[in-house]
């Protein structure tokens, strides 16, 4: 007896102790940052984590060396990932989940024959319709599109044509091909925006430039420029626009990002093939809404989107070297997920210089602390993506279930009470939906909404309306009638005391 | 001949926009106690107009509530445009006394004040598309009080038509440069408060050493 008592002790004990070392876990996973969202007027709330940070990866780790100011990571569509080593000018390919080397590219061969190194490589791309992959190489000032075995197919240089200003040298920084084999190159100090070549690397033009943000400045230099001489206004400063930083393809649409303190217009943008920007007239804003302002630097943190991805189901991921932080929209540009910050510690970034997704993860590259910081979707995460995902393809009432789920989680999770909101409109719950439009502070919705609510009241209530009706218009009737006949008597009988006070006077 | 109660004559100058004020100040009639109230219902229009709109009509910041705007726009507004208003026509030849400036404006207010009201009331059985009754309703009642407003500066000064309108762009003139003394007056409040509070704080430290 005691024995067995004994042992539902240490039973006991055993138990508590896993259930505080789970906790402690549980602490551990915890970010060096405050998670947080945006309520409808743009002010920053608590809120949820959407990722968080599972582990980082350096070159120590997988045995190959330190990366040193690694530049751009992307995953292609045989799970394999790419990591541009640029300072150590090579291409490391680790395997899905990062823990084994697969591959390294330092020398490539030519098409004649003869071995070629890269310097400074920049960007990189992995096409998934002809298996090319197409390397930046930034200071060698051309592209190289070769295979998996590293004999080069083309080499795309400087292109000699008239359109391309030959003063101008010819830096590649980024580089994405399309499903037709196009290559669009992003090209330092080039503002004009991507160069575009051909399948056959033939120099075909510009595509995507950055607007001018039409400041006071500028445009107070264009009404000077009227009555200047044609010598004067080739001297003074040109107002260009800032180039493109980096870009991302997503089927049809190529996504670009511009990091500049200066401009805030055309920062994200989604080109559809002729290279219009969808997003133009929309009024959306990338970034912090409100931008940090550091004290101890006494400046205002202008939000720098340095990289953007795409994700698999449609949601924009967007990197801000400023704050460290990844901004996640869903296809509709609706902010879901703010990650990371800077700091030391895992989750928080130095110099954050690339983005990259692949399933639930996102993938982050530190070119200052050399590391990839591995991202994992939290449960929170999951739901709010499966909800959006369902709301946004128009399943409204199959979002419900999901929404309800973020909401119990994240009661100041505003995208969920829109989404409740437009579910119970679709299953015609109008009294629900004005509910839930009010707290998403929604007027659109509660208003249609409220048209169907009132549209019942009536029906159902009609008989009651018109009898009510009724009844104020004859008692109003009656009531008018009443007084009338008063008035009339009240002024009678003033007439008669004023006749007879007169005929009194008379008499006197 | 028009031996009219106090607040008959309120309803007597509001439905006569040409002779209804020239009537009252024929039989020296008007109340200030109305006046006051009715730039009390002013305030409280202000208020709704701000604030209690149906949902549907946008949606309204509820996270904080400042009264101060609300007093601004409505009480001290029309304290400026009495005080203008007496201060120009004074100069006019006008033959309003402050007093009467005061009862006949507040008086004219009566039209904007009710569509404050009947629109706020409105805004919450209507929806968006039906916003036109709310706009020609709105649209009523600021010109009935516009026109209304103009024939008491009118006829509270014994003014032509244009005279009048000379009178009233020269009033908001004045209301401009009573605003803009009233925030000099405020800084250099401010400055001198600093000041002086600065001093204290000087003063009592080395009192305590």
């Amino acid at each position: 007896m005691k024995k067995k008592f004994r042992k539902l002790l240490s039973l006991a004990f055993t138990g508590v102790l896993l259930g505080s070392a789970a906790a402690g876990l549980y602490a551990h996973a915890g970010e060096p940052y405050d998670v947080y969202n945006y309520d409808r007027w743009g002010e920053a709330i608590p809120s949820q984590a959407g990722y968080i940070a599972d582990h980082t990866v350096s070159g120590y780790d997988l045995g190959i060396g330190a990366f040193n100011e690694p530049s751009d990571i992307f995953f292609d569509h045989n799970d394999l990932f790419y990591i541009v080593d640029s300072k150590n000018n090579r291409i490391v390919v680790l395997n899905e989940t990062l823990d084994k080397v697969e591959h390294i590219y330092d020398d490539f061969t030519m098409p004649d024959g003869s071995a070629t190194h890269l310097k400074n490589p920049q960007g990189i791309y992995v096409s998934a319709e002809n298996d090319n992959i197409y390397i930046a190489d930034n200071e060698n000032s051309r592209v190289l599109i070769c295979d998996y075995d590293g004999n080069v197919v083309r080499e795309i240089t400087k292109p000699t044509s008239e359109v391309y200003d030959q003063k101008r040298t010819f830096l590649p920084q980024r580089v994405i091909a399309d499903k037709a084999g196009n290559v669009y190159i992003v090209l330092g100090n080039i503002t004009t925006g991507a160069a575009m070549f051909d399948p056959e690397g033939e120099f075909t033009g510009f595509y995507g430039a950055n607007r001018v943000q039409p400041t006071a400045e500028i445009i107070g230099n264009y009404f000077t420029s009227l009555f200047m001489s044609e010598e004067k206004k080739a001297r003074r400063a040109r107002n260009v626009p800032t180039g493109i930083t980096s870009f991302d393809i997503d089927g049809d649409f190529i996504f670009t990002c511009t990091s500049s303190s200066t401009q805030t217009t055309d920062t994200v943008k989604k080109l559809n093939a002729a290279g219009n920007n969808i997003f133009a007239n929309l009024d959306l804003s990338f970034g912090d809404y409100t931008p940090m302002y550091d004290t101890s630097q006494n400046k205002v943190l202008q939000p720098a989107i340095v990289d953007i991805d795409i994700a698999e189901d449609g949601n924009i991921n967007c990197l801000d070297f400023t704050t460290g932080r990844v901004f996640q929209y869903d296809e509709d540009c609706n902010l879901l997920f703010i990650t990371g910050t800077i700091a030391k510690q895992v989750g928080g970034f130095d110099h954050a210089a690339a983005l990259e997704s692949h399933g639930n993860n996102l993938y982050v590259l530190d070119s200052q602390k050399d590391t990839v910081t591995i991202f994992t979707e939290t449960e929170f995460g999951k739901i709010v993506h499966e909800a959006t995902e369902k709301h946004n393809a128009g399943y409204y009432e199959e979002a419900l279930g999901p929404w309800y789920e973020v909401l119990k989680r994240d009661g100041n999770y505003r995208r969920a009470y829109v989404g409740v909101a437009s579910a119970l409109l679709r299953q015609e719950d109008y009294e629900g939906s004005m509910k839930y439009a009010e707290l998403a502070d929604s007027p659109r919705i509660y208003n249609k909404a409220f048209e169907g609510y009132r549209m019942n009241y009536l029906k159902e209530h009609f008989g009651t309306i018109v009898f009510v009706l009724v009844l104020i218009a004859a008692a109003w009737i009656f009531i008018s009638r009443k007084l009338k006949k008063r008035r009339l008597a009240i002024e009678a009988a003033r007439a008669e005391a004023d006749r007879l006070a007169l005929q009194g006077k008379e008499e006197e | 001949m028009m031996d009219l109660t106090q607040r008959e004559w309120v309803k007597h100058a509001i439905t006569h926009p040409a002779e209804g004020f020239e009537d009252m100040r024929w039989k020296k009639a008007g109340s200030l106690k109305i006046a006051f109230f009715i730039v009390f219902l002013l305030f409280l229009a202000v208020i709704a107009d701000g604030r209690l709109y149906g949902f549907q009509f946008g949606v309204t910041y509820d996270k904080t509530f400042n009264i101060i705007p609300y007093i601004v726009k409505s009480i001290v507004l029309f304290a400026a445009w009495v005080v203008g208003n007496w201060s120009i026509c004074t100069l006019l030849d006008g033959e309003g006394t402050a007093k009467n400036i005061c009862i006949y404006s507040a008086y004219a207010l009566i039209p904007y004040i009710a569509q404050i009201f009947i629109n706020v009331i409105l805004s919450h059985f209507l929806v968006q598309d039906e916003v036109v009754f709310m706009n020609a309703i709105r649209i009523i009642g600021v010109g009935w009080s516009a026109i209304l407003l103009f024939s008491a500066i009118k006829s509270v000064h014994q003014y032509s038509f244009g005279k009048t309108i000379f009178a009233i762009i020269l009033t908001i003139v004045a209301m401009l440069i009573m605003l803009f003394l009233l925030v000099l007056f405020m800084s250099l409040v401010q400055q001198v408060y600093i000041f002086i509070s600065t001093i204290y704080t000087e003063i009592s430290y080395r009192i305590r050493v």
